[in-house]
């Protein structure tokens, strides 16, 4: 169901040049707080690695599992919700529980929901996902008490960042959640990364290719979607934790179907089955949204010829313009 | 005023509208799935595009029957638009391309909308006899709310002929069903696929000429809708025409009713509703829908 | 593998350029405009970006340098507006921020201000939450849900048509309408006005068919309802109640102004909605009669309540950056405490005790225009005129 241009095995192959480039980047963003003072790109730039981690948690489940999710960001709003209950409600200054609660806590929505939908495949999943992150949006959204409704969670403290009694500063600064994030997505990423690359990847994407090959070697089909699910939502979380400490809010909108095709369309844009495609595509769409949407009140209709464009014209995504680049130059 | 028969059949009749409104856009969504295997994003911002060309053409002072039939046409030939100029090309591409397509479509004609007709709400003017109530079965009925019924039903039995008794019906079936063999047949796909979605576009344009003058037409009324004809649609079964029928009352009578009974928690139940059916019947209640 | 090279490379370049873009010292006096031009209430934001774009033109400059103004659309959503704001301040360097619709979207913006550091002054935000919120946060527009409670009892209990009825409370369902309706039962039951359902009715923001809603207050047999919808909804609802044939029978309270041009595309069906609010165009008063023109002449759209409070509150912000001497945030929130402006409703101060507007209000019931020269149908007439103590809060 879809078309990949990742090549397994590719990517265990030793490269100093692509090694240079990731250092290269990552220094880059973690200087970049201390080069700027601008903290409106330090806020964009929090807010797109966010969303790199989702869209990479989705392109976990998309790309390599075969697997489509109408409404992934369903999972990050939970995970906020979570850890915004938690701290607002049990300890406002424990921030490493909070976001373990977190995680856990939307783990075990996701466990019995992956339960069900992974007896079904395609589309049948896909719309699976769409009933129920439906179905935990509109209860977040009329459950006022707990959740704020429409209003969204409100009087988040913001704790302090500490590691083993090491104190890091106060999550109420952006440089400092900047950082933070970076570090978290960074080894995210990695993890990830490695994961998807040991057998279980293979596994994963050997189901992707054909359900019923997979099967007949011996692989328990089911479990393995689970397990991709579980991982998916779990990427998912933590992106949630990770944007409740950025906001400092977290509302229903955050979770609606429109948001979840954004998601999609991050993960589009950057390339399935690329990890790295799925951060490209995010940092695009955020940009590009944000541009479009200062430069004019019916920054709707560009936004739509953009996404419109790009789909007929970039259908493999950002990671793939390389290939493209290399078929031109041959023709 | 208050007896608790006439609040029967006033909710009785609201569900049948409110379930009616919802067919009709479901319908359309289907014909174009069941065809071309489309999930078309754009389907609610053609509802809402619907109800402004109904509004416009009322306000220029064209008769209201003659906008009910012009305006399904003019929304077709905009569905004919977009299937040439940006469908056609992803015809080969995965389902997933097509639907961030159709998603950045709505993007558009949404923005299109409030670009041309402003953000504040409008209301469709009906004709005199329209306006008022009716006395049916010992409650007060407004007229117009009572021929929206008769109006989808027309549509329905349309559409069920236009299925069932013409070439190009009996042509749609098959192609539902075994594409292949169709075009086996000499008959050219493609024009099939343009003929569904510009049928499927007539569809929420005339459900968006119907509603308009119930409710409002607004810039979100698309948005909204999009969602309840895709709950319908999946409850119903991808594809599945009487899937769409079956499903459509049940969402129509659920929503009335809760929001009558149980106020507080209308949609939650709706949607809590949809987890649950599709949980235990993944394809739908009457589920027809393959994929890819 | 080039390819990795070239993208990291132009990333790096990105990030320099970002960077170096400099915020210059004399430049304009930069204001930062949040509004809803997209969502349920973009025609209010419309209305409300166009008072504020009519107060920086009559201002002209402060402290002899231009005014600037910067608009973002809010979507009505919290989580954007946050984002807005940050870019206004951060990016285009405003210093300050003002407009703002929806309680959602101001309490998720003031729980914020600590981090963004400028004054905000909110026109739109109506919920009571905002009294003294914060030392950088202020409202001087539309009032608040308190202010309209009280308004809106005192003109029942004024009417015996009115005081002898049953109300039905319906409120949109969110931290506006919630406050809204329980503001106003408390205050009826003080007065011994009769609530029908005290556990009010709370319908969603998205909720276009009242068919279910309207049956319930059929059920209900009351002849009167009271509503806390956002403005633009109110003359769908107007509309709905009437195809059902309830206009006249059930009478319409309002907690807030519905938006003029809704009024006039809901025609008859809107007559007889009754509710306070700031301001009407029916006002006659020389300063009143002297604004609306103006504003129809620059806009040639019908003058809202929306359009004339964002107009003071712009003119309040501009004149306290005036008086502050300077565009320091402390500064201006100090210079925005108590201070008052003269506009088409009568003098507006900002309690120095609760950074809230203290302002006179009118009633008004909607029904046929008079002969006017914006050739609206529809007109909020005004019934009766509040003073600023009556509608209080005490300071």
């Amino acid at each position: 169901m879809n078309s990949t241009t990742s090549i397994p095995g590719i990517s265990k192959r030793f490269y100093p040049l692509k090694i240079f480039a990731v250092i290269l980047i990552l220094c880059s963003l973690a200087l970049f707080p201390f080069i700027s003072d601008n903290r409106f790109y330090i806020s964009l730039i929090t807010e797109m690695m966010i969303y790199g981690l989702l869209a990479m948690s989705l392109d976990v489940l998309l790309g390599y599992t075969g697997l489509l999710s109408f409404m992934h960001n369903t999972y990050m709003g939970i995970c906020a919700y979570a850890v915004g209950l938690f701290l607002i409600h049990i300890s406002p200054t424990s921030l490493w529980l909070a976001c373990f609660a977190g995680v856990v806590f939307t783990s075990l929505v996701a466990l019995p929901v992956g339960w069900v939908q992974v007896r079904t495949g395609g589309l049948a999943f896909a719309l699976l996902t769409l009933a129920f992150g439906m179905m935990f949006y509109t209860i977040v959204w009329k459950w006022y008490a707990v959740t704020g409704g429409d209003d969204g969670l409100m009087g988040m403290p913001n704790p302090d960042i500490t590691l083993f009694g090491w104190h890091l500063g106060s999550s109420s600064d952006p440089v400092n959640i900047y950082l933070f994030t970076l570090t978290v997505v960074t080894i995210c990423f990695f993890l990830t990364r490695r994961i998807i690359n040991s057998p279980f990847g293979a596994v994963l994407e050997a189901i992707r290719e054909n359900e019923d090959r997979a099967s007949f070697v011996g692989i328990n089909v089911r479990r393995y979607k689970l397990l991709g699910w579980m991982l998916a939502c779990i990427l998912a979380s933590i992106a949630g934790a990770l944007f409740i400490l950025y906001k400092g809010y977290i509302g229903p909108s955050t979770m609606s179907a429109f948001a979840g095709a954004g998601v999609l369309m991050m993960v589009l844009l950057g390339g399935m089955g690329s990890l790295w495609g799925a951060f490209a595509g995010a940092f695009i769409f955020i940009y590009i949204q944000d541009y479009i949407s200062t430069m004019t009140e019916h920054w709707e209709i560009f936004l739509g010829l953009f996404v419109i464009f790009l789909v007929l014209f970039l259908p493999t995504g950002f990671a793939g313009l390389g290939d493209y680049f290399k078929r031109f130059r041959k023709a | 005023m208050s007896g608790t028969f006439s609040i029967a059949i006033d909710l009785l009749l609201n569900s049948l509208v409110l379930s009616g409104v919802f067919l009709i856009v479901a319908m359309g969504l289907n014909i174009i799935y069941g065809l071309s295997r489309i999930m078309n994003m754009s389907h609610g911002a053609l509802y809402a595009v619907g109800a402004y060309i109904g509004y416009s053409l009322v306000a220029t002072g064209v008769n209201y029957f003659a906008a009910l039939i012009i305006t399904p046409i003019l929304v077709g030939i905009i569905g004919l638009l977009i299937e040439r100029t940006i469908i056609l090309p992803m015809r080969k591409r995965s389902m997933v391309y097509t639907l961030i397509l159709t998603y950045g479509l709505m993007f558009f004609l949404d923005g299109m909308i409030k670009h041309i007709w402003g953000n504040r709400p409008r209301f469709i003017e009906l004709p005199e006899f329209m306006q008022g109530m009716i006395s049916i079965l010992g409650t007060q009925y407004p007229v117009y709310r009572l021929m929206t019924l008769f109006m989808i039903a027309a549509i329905m039995i349309a559409l069920m002929l236009l299925l069932s008794k013409t070439k190009a019906g009996i042509i749609m079936r098959a192609a539902s069903t075994i594409p292949e063999m169709v075009s086996c047949m000499g008959i050219n796909m493609s024009y099939v696929h343009m003929g569904a979605f510009m049928l499927g576009c007539a569809m929420a344009g005339a459900a968006g000429i119907i509603a308009g003058p119930l409710t409002t037409i607004d810039p979100l009324m698309g948005g909204e809708m999009l969602i309840s004809s895709f709950v319908v649609v999946v409850i119903g079964g991808l594809g599945s025409l009487r899937g769409a029928v079956i499903a459509a009352i049940l969402i129509g009578f659920v929503q009335t009713f809760t929001e009558f009974f149980i106020t507080d928690l209308a949609m939650v139940i709706v949607f809590i509703m949809m987890a649950v059916i599709l949980a235990f019947m993944p394809r739908g209640l009457l589920g027809e829908g393959k994929f890819e | 593998m080039k390819k990795i090279v070239t993208i990291s490379l132009s990333l790096m370049m990105a990030f320099v350029l970002m960077s170096s873009q400099q915020v210059f010292a004399k430049d304009p006096v930069k204001i930062g405009v949040l509004v809803p031009l997209t969502g349920i209430v973009a025609q209010g934001g419309l209305e409300m970006k166009m008072g504020i774009e009519m107060a920086a033109e009559e201002k002209g400059t402060i402290l002899g340098r231009d005014i600037k103004l910067y608009v973002e659309d809010t979507q009505v959503k919290p989580p954007i507006a946050v984002s807005k704001a940050e870019k206004l301040v951060y990016k285009d360097g405003c210093k300050a921020l003002i407009g703002v619709f929806s309680s959602g979207v101001g309490l998720a913006l003031a729980s914020n201000i600590d981090k963004l550091k400028v004054p905000f002054l909110s026109t739109h935000v109506m919920t009571t939450e905002f009294y003294g919120i914060h030392p950088l946060v202020f409202r001087s527009g539309q009032l608040a849900n308190d202010q309209t409670a009280v308004g809106n009892v005192k003109g029942i209990m004024a009417r015996p048509d009115l005081k002898e009825k049953t109300y039905y409370v319906l409120v949109h369902d969110y931290a506006w309408g919630h406050d809204a309706g329980q503001r106003f039962i408390d205050l009826a039951k003080e007065n011994g006005i009769k609530i029908y359902n005290e556990e009010y009715d709370r319908a969603p923001i998205a909720t276009k068919d009242w068919s279910s809603y309207i049956s319930k207050i059929k059920a209900s047999g009351v002849d009167g309802v009271y509503i806390a919808f956002i403005t633009n909804v109110i003359p769908v609802f107007a509309k709905q109640m009437s195809d059902f044939g309830l206009q006249g029978k059930v009478k319409t309270i309002s907690a807030a102004a519905p938006g003029p041009l809704e009024l006039e595309a809901g025609g008859e069906a809107c007559f007889g909605i009754f509710g306070a609010s700031d301001w009407s165009w029916d006002v006659d008063t020389p300063a009143s009669n002297k604004w609306e023109m103006a504003f129809w002449e620059k806009y040639k759209t019908i003058p809202s309540d929306a359009a004339a409070h964002s107009y003071v509150g712009a003119m309040n912000l501009f004149n306290a950056i005036e008086k502050a001497g300077s565009t320091d945030a402390q500064a201006i929130a100090q210079a925005l405490k108590g201070i008052s402006f003269d506009g088409p409703y009568g003098n507006v101060r900002i309690s120095a005790k609760d950074n809230c507007m203290r302002n006179s209000a009118v009633l008004t019931e909607t029904m046929a225009a008079p002969e006017n020269p914006f050739g609206a149908k529809v007109t909020m007439k005004v019934l009766h005129t509040f003073t600023a103590e009556e509608l209080g809060p005490p300071e």
